[in-house]
């Protein structure tokens, strides 16, 4: 990768997540128009974040929720019993 | 007098809490149960190790509730405890070493354009066991991520922190976390284009 390229690469994410002030990012933005490889690597980089959000969220198994709520119960008993 | 920062239904909550309600407790456990729980999922790998890391972490939380004095919102301390839980699990398990990301292996060389083909995250019912594959490829990728990164990157991407929140709840700067999310979007872009070859040779 040219040297060019390495100094916008290293700034994509936050390019991506709008961090970047807009003199920066239309430097960038410049750049993406002549250069096809950037061009695929800021697609991709999106493409990842956007799968990755997009994975579905594991729900709490049942067992793992009784037993969080009776240990929470006895720590707050605990916690009541030793109050003055 | 400190600003409070948590929000309006946190606030009614923990009020409500000070006062002895039984339900408040319940109903802050439902509120944020499940983002904990996949985040020790991601953090630790293992379903038992995300179990302890949200017991420890509410448990914590609840001790000390009582004395909470909003100046952070309380999703973001209850964050701020299961991080401290992931490292001292990762501590007592003496695996995983960190290690730096270097951004000169992570970007292709010249001609590379066009290298990385990630598929897409197809919501039709129908492409089920391709999404379960799917699935398991990312939860594989994250994995592989050095511990520091991949705290980084469930907060930012998978939790929805912002640069600021995340910095707070790791203790390190604004561009420490920019730097290493990027690195792990990088990382996991590699290892998925090369799993999602690998394993889904159909795709």
């Amino acid at each position: 990768m040219h040297e060019d390229c390495m100094k916008h690469v290293e700034h994509i994410s936050e390019f991506l997540d709008g961090e970047l002030d807009e003199a920066t990012c239309e430097e960038i933005r410049a750049h993406l128009r002549d250069c096809p490889e950037c061009r695929a690597c800021v697609e991709s980089l999106k493409k990842t974040v956007d799968v990755m959000k997009r994975c579905p969220r594991e729900s709490v198994p049942r067992d793992v929720k009784l037993r969080l709520r009776a240990a929470l119960r006895d720590c707050v008993a605990q916690g009541a019993s030793t109050r003055p | 007098m400190n600003q409070r920062a948590t929000t309006d239904e946190e606030h009614r909550l923990i009020q409500r809490f000070k006062q002895g309600s039984p339900d408040a407790m319940e109903e802050i456990v439902g509120l944020y149960e499940e983002g904990l729980y996949n985040f020790g999922l991601r953090m630790c790998g293992q379903r038992e190790d995300a179990e302890d890391i949200i017991q420890d972490t509410l448990l914590s939380a609840f001790r000390y509730l009582k004395d909470f004095r909003e100046e952070t919102r309380l999703k973001n301390w209850l964050y701020k405890i299961a991080a401290n839980a992931c490292f001292r699990k990762r501590r007592k398990k003496k695996c995983e070493p960190d290690y730096e990301l270097s951004l000169e292996n992570l970007v292709p060389g010249e001609g590379a354009a066009g290298r990385y083909d990630i598929p897409d995250w197809n919501e039709d019912p129908s492409e089920n066991l391709l999404r379960s594959e799917l699935k398991s490829v990312i939860e594989e990728a994250v994995h592989e991520l050095p511990p520091i990164y991949r705290m980084v990157f469930n907060l930012r991407d998978m939790e929805g922190f912002s640069t600021e929140e995340t910095a707070d709840i790791m203790d390190i700067t604004p561009q420490a976390v920019k730097t290493r999310l990027h690195r792990a979007r990088l990382f996991l872009r590699e290892k998925i284009t090369e799993r999602y070859r690998k394993d889904i040779p159909h795709a």
